[in-house]
């Protein structure tokens, strides 16, 4: 006689992934296209695109990196600090040619990956609250920054400013295979035991150590990849931009975790990911000229973003209630 | 008599241990604190003899008092598990009005101040709503009302605030009283208020009840839903609060003037022994943290140094702290010792 | 005795700061064996368990494993020296599948690349048939299980990693019918594997144990063979005298007493259609198996759950139990002592007198600021009856004793003011001692006209405490006993939904 619970049935997991917040977002972003070709005649230019892309890449990268940190159960303010400083090193020390485009990503990534670093070791291993810890990263950066460079200025090489936002082959944006590849990356990596790890640590740090989980080293690998992310989004930025600023990254505080938020990763860790946050991202930017396209005042655009964001949060947590109910009455 | 009294009087309890060790680690973490602040500001006098006075440590306090005021705010929403980013926007929201609305007469003083707290407050209700009913994370709920409310700002100021607060607001933040500036002595009745309010009130002992755990609060009967929005409107009465006195100081208003005071007042709070994740804090150790940071800039800037490094060096000590004189600290070693059972 | 030991413990002692967890522990298990340790909370059980699993390291002492010194400083280490560990708080992660909780830390076997997911499955679903789990599909996440799921996906993951020794930590804790469990743990020491078996349960440990040594205060007081010795014998060893009784005479219900509590029709989740009356002066029980709708109703008439159909009448007039703060003001109050005392019961970081004197805030304070002396003298009466001694009041609760922390939810209950309380496993994992307090204070609070809804895991507490006691059984009462007709066997026998007996356990 088993008084067990019957297996699930299988049907369950189709509605799980319904409720995946990476779908839900992408499902906001496509009605956002719609409004959006609907509202600009322009709006489905190769060219519109292409720059959207651009425009949107940076902060998909800083919203990825950044989906580590509160996969495991924190904050990262360190982000803001790193673009700005991945940012400023790349117009400062421009180097010519693909082999110099390479060289100045392996400088930038290094950096955010000694900070994420840093940082890990401070959350890990000296159990500061990630919040302060990564604030006062962020400020040592932004200071490194303003030391490297007082104003706006440098000049990034032509390589970065052309090839990367451009197309590849004319045809496919550079900017949209990057966002494939980091989706791809987030893929493998969260089947591997680390990734699995990351989950498990942001849920219930306590279990996972009773688990045999590392629960100090998983934080501190997912402080190290939020960093070479960050350097990453620098990199994109100073190549979008074509310049160099030490306040390049202040603007990306508040972004990448409207993104993440908006692609419905838990800010209590253990439920979420890098796919849903890269859409989240997309979806804060595509908002932006969605707004300007509609003819919203641009005094006023700031109404309609807060109003979407909430909006949007309450509607995934409409679908996930509803969801749930449905598990409970299975 | 139970077997636990039993067990207890058999000697496994040592005596030593009576009272609470929580209150001992706050008290240590404010103690060290004040200790540090101190020492920074008499330390200052190597760098010119003009420092370290009494005199350097009032145009602290007057400074730092802005911080105070919204830092309070910010511990309580912390208190409760969440995080009120919208502050900046509010400050600025209660300095805009205090310049559009009084239009630099004195006139309807008594009517308007209490109108620009009671439309601040409001602010703070609605995202208290957002996250107590809807359920919305703190995190998004206060960054999108702070959004909302600054595009609002620039929206009905066209980009550029206008007008002057009443003359009499901007004499009072000039008026001494028994040889104290008249801030300064708002600071310290604040600071007794919120501490009382914060640790001795009914209101303050259900704060930490359902930060400390919501969903025993909800079994308890505490209405957690009204505590939790409480949190929020203080917090966004004390930012209108923090505008007005600040746009009373400058004598004007202006659309970034709340930029400045959102992560030092986050950083005030962690730096005085709050946990971000709730539950646990104490306004003195705020209070503490935000003199801490002040001096700290005031003292940086005096030296005019290059910004790049007063940054860097603000970020290295607010590290430096985190990492030596944390409650933090304390816990991790009777973690790591173990947790004690009794 | 086998001349190599498979554990042998000598003089092993833990300090916390100024807390001393282990005094001094000696103790000997060979190979084959099945060997209980015995304590009340708070003896040093769960220390020794945190030492032998590597998550703490002892002061002085030594441990042998097989003859080898054995000083595992982590968990893996534990592991890999052959020891592992079903815990009593369940380690599993809820947003993983049992596949990769099984599996952890090491799900992906492969090197380079992460294992696809099918060949995961199937190495789980292995592990899983091995040790006679069928009903548990591995690809669930571990959030959709119930509690006795987890509990057995626990063990199957200590048993999983073959070790020489077995540390099993209250694991029917949760389980209804412990049989599975045993006849896994006799595979085990067939091959000559040794366990550590640590439960409240003397009649489980009975069946199953050879010998036990006993923790009194961190100290093994004996090691004994369980055949020689009485139940009461094991008692004065735990707790140093002779004890009393376990349950005191159960008292007569007032007669004619009035109708509080009236339920008709609940229904909600797997609930169907309960009705139910307490009365007056009365402790009214419930017995079932674990996930028949119980808690289903408990929380309903507690106001934390919901419930889709039916009514609820308090002294006649209908009340709208739509939230645990309803439910205190509903009628004479009902309050709800919830089954999860860490999440829904206590406020860890909170001192035990404001725990306790929660409810009464607004009448400790003076012009809306709290008042030390008030605080600490309402809370005092309630501590009395639950007998939690003065000197815990300022002590943060989470340093309390799973025992103390009970009566600390309890005395809250009681402040409430309520005249119904309904409790949900009010006795779960608390010690000898505690339990004797909680049952005076259930008869005390009844004594003066209040009444009592107890849903127990251990039938004979129903049987000795109540009055009357409902049998729920999918989703729907199916017996209502009255005190002359209270029995185990009977009980037992409703709970499983007939009259014929099914030998499911004798509760201790």
């Amino acid at each position: 006689m088993s008084l067990a619970n019957p297996p699930l049935p299988a049907r369950w997991r189709p509605i799980r992934l319904l409720t995946n917040g990476a779908l839900l977002i992408t499902g906001v972003y496509l009605i956002l296209v719609v409004i959006y070709a609907a509202t600009e005649a322009s709006a489905l230019s190769a060219y519109s695109i292409e720059s959207l892309l651009n425009n949107s890449l940076p902060l998909m990268l800083a919203a990825a990196g950044q989906t580590f940190v509160i996969l495991q159960g924190g904050f990262d303010l360190s982000v803001a600090g790193v673009i700005s400083l991945a940012n400023v090193i790349v117009a400062v020390v421009p180097v010519e040619g693909p082999w110099g485009a390479l060289a100045n990503f392996a400088m930038v990534v290094g950096i955010g990956l000694a900070v994420g670093a840093v940082n890990g070791l401070a959350v890990a291993y000296l159990r500061i609250q990630s919040i302060a810890a990564t604030l006062a990263t962020m400020m040592i950066c932004k200071g490194i920054s303003l030391l490297i460079l007082q104003a706006p200025g440098g000049y990034v090489s032509e390589f970065m400013a052309y090839e990367l936002t451009g197309s590849l082959f004319g045809q496919v944006s550079v900017a949209a295979l990057i966002a494939l590849a980091v989706a791809l990356v987030w893929v493998v990596f969260r089947r591997t035991n680390t990734g699995l790890a990351l989950f498990a640590v942001g849920r219930d740090a306590n279990a996972a150590a009773l688990s045999g989980i590392n629960v100090r080293r998983t934080r501190f690998i997912a402080f190290c990849w939020a960093g070479v992310f960050y350097g990453a989004a620098g990199y994109m930025l100073a190549a979008q931009t074509s310049t160099g600023n030490p306040a390049a990254g202040d603007p990306f505080l508040l972004l990448c975790f409207a993104a993440v938020a908006l692609g419905g990763t838990s800010f209590s860790g253990g439920a979420g990911g890098v796919i849903a946050s890269l859409m989240g991202a997309a979806t804060l930017m595509l908002m932006q000229k969605v707004l300007f396209s509609t003819g919203v005042s641009s005094f006023y655009t700031g109404v309609f973003q807060g109003t979407v964001m909430i909006v949007a949060v309450l509607l995934m947590t409409l679908v996930h209630m509803a969801s749930r109910q449905r598990r409970a009455q299975r | 008599m139970s077997v636990d009294q039993r067990l207890g009087e058999a000697g496994r309890m040592p005596a030593d241990t009576r009272g609470t060790s929580r209150l001992s680690g706050e008290t240590v973490t404010i103690g060290v604190i004040f200790a540090l602040t101190v020492a920074m500001i008499l330390g200052s006098r190597v760098i010119s003899p003009a420092f370290g006075g009494w005199n350097q440590a009032e145009t602290i306090l007057y400074l730092a008092s802005f911080l105070v005021f919204c830092s309070f705010g910010q511990g309580l929403v912390i208190l409760v598990r969440g995080l009120d980013l919208s502050i900046a926007s509010v400050i600025t929201l209660g300095g805009v009005l205090t310049t559009t609305w009084l239009a630099g007469d004195n006139g309807d003083l008594v009517f308007i101040l209490p109108a620009i707290l009671v439309v601040c407050t409001l602010v703070g209700v609605a995202s208290g709503i957002g996250v107590s009913l809807l359920k919305v994370p703190p995190f998004i709920m206060t960054m999108a009302t702070g959004i909302i409310v600054y595009s609002l700002c620039l929206g009905v100021t066209r980009g550029t605030p206008r007008g002057y607060p009443a003359p009499v607001l901007n004499d009072v933040m000039r008026a001494e009283l028994a040889g104290l500036p008249v801030p300064i002595l708002v600071l310290a009745a604040f600071v007794a208020g919120g501490f009382l309010l914060q640790s001795y009130s009914t209101y303050g002992r259900r704060l930490y009840a359902v930060g400390n755990n919501p969903a025993a609060a909800h079994v308890v009967g505490l209405p957690t839903v009204r505590v939790t929005i409480g949190a929020y409107a203080i917090s966004a009465l004390c930012a209108g609060f923090t505008g007005i006195m600040l746009a009373s100081y400058a004598n004007g208003a202006t659309l970034r003037m709340g930029d400045d005071y959102l992560l030092p007042s986050i950083a005030a709070v962690v730096v005085g022994g709050s946990s971000i994740l709730g539950g646990k804090g104490n306004f003195l150790g705020t209070v503490g943290g935000a003199i801490l940071l002040t001096t700290l800039a005031t003292i940086l800037s005096a030296l005019g140094i290059e910004q790049g490094w007063k940054t860097i060096v603000e970020g290295g000590v607010i590290l430096f702290a985190l990492m030596v004189l944390r409650e933090q600290v304390y816990e991790a070693l009777r973690t790591w010792m173990g947790s004690e059972r009794r | 005795m086998g001349s190599v030991a498979a554990l042998a413990v000598a003089g092993l002692s833990k300090r916390y700061g100024a807390t001393v967890a282990l005094r001094s522990l000696t103790m000997r298990i060979v190979p084959h064996e099945v060997h209980a340790v015995l304590g009340e909370n708070g003896a040093g059980k769960s220390t020794l368990v945190k030492i032998l699993s590597g998550a703490v390291q002892p002061n002085s002492g030594t441990i042998e494993l097989a003859g080898q010194p054995y000083a595992p400083r982590t968990l893996l280490g534990a592991r890999r020296a052959g020891i592992s560990t079903a815990f009593q708080e369940l380690s599993l992660l809820p947003n993983l599948s049992v596949a990769e909780n099984l599996l952890l830390p090491r799900v992906s076997g492969t090197r380079f690349w992460p294992e696809a997911a099918g060949s995961i499955t199937r190495r789980a679903e292995a592990v899983l048939k091995e040790w006679a789990v069928t009903d548990i599909d591995p690809v669930a996440r571990v959030e959709a299980l119930s509690l006795a799921e987890r509990q057995r996906l626990e063990i199957v993951r200590a048993l999983s990693h073959r070790p020489r020794l077995l540390i099993l930590d209250e694991p029917t804790a949760a389980l209804p019918d412990a049989t599975w469990l045993f006849r896994q743990v006799r595979r085990l020491t067939e091959t000559g594997v040794a366990v550590l078996y640590i439960s409240h349960r003397l009649s489980e440990v009975r069946e199953l144990c050879q010998r036990a040594t006993v923790l009194r205060n961190g100290e093994s007081i004996d090691t004994v063979d369980l055949a020689g010795v009485k139940d009461d014998q094991i008692f004065a060893m735990m707790v140093g005298r002779a004890p009393e009784r376990a349950y005191p005479a159960p008292v007569a219900a007032a007669a004619g007493a009035e109708t509080l509590i009236e339920a008709r029709g609940l229904t909600t989740g797997r609930l169907r259609d309960v009705s139910l009356s307490l009365k007056s002066g009365e402790i009214l029980g419930v017995a079932a198996l674990e996930g028949q709708g119980q808690l289903e109703l408990f929380r309903a008439l507690g106001g934390v759950g919901t419930h889709e159909a039916g009514e609820v009448r308090y002294n006649g007039r209908p009340v709208a139990l739509t939230s645990p703060r309803r439910a205190l003001r509903a009628g004479d109050g009902i309050a709800y002592v919830p089954e999860e005392r860490k999440t829904e019961g206590i406020f860890g970081g909170l001192t035990a007198a404001a725990n306790m004197s929660l409810p009464q805030v607004p009448r400790i304070a003076r012009g809306g600021l709290i008042h030390h002396r008030l605080d600490v003298a309402a809370t005092r009466t309630a501590a009395e009856a639950v007998s939690l001694a003065d000197r815990y009041f300022g002590f943060r609760v989470s340093d309390l004793s799973g025992g103390n922390q009970q009566k600390v939810v309890l005395a809250r209950a009681l402040m409430t003011r309520a005249r119904c309380l309904v409790m949900f496993d009010p006795t779960r994992g608390v010690d000898v001692g505690t339990k004797q307090a909680i049952y005076t204070m259930m008869r005390g609070f009844v004594a003066d006209g209040r009444a009592i809804l107890v849903y127990s895991s251990e039938l004979s507490e129903l049987v000795h405490l109540c009055h009357r006691c409902l049998v729920i059984y999918g989703g729907r009462i199916v017996a209502d006993v009255g005190r002359d007709r209270l029995t185990e066997e009977y009980l037992l026998a409703a709970a499983h939904g007939h009259g014929g007996a099914a030998p499911l356990r004798a509760a201790s």
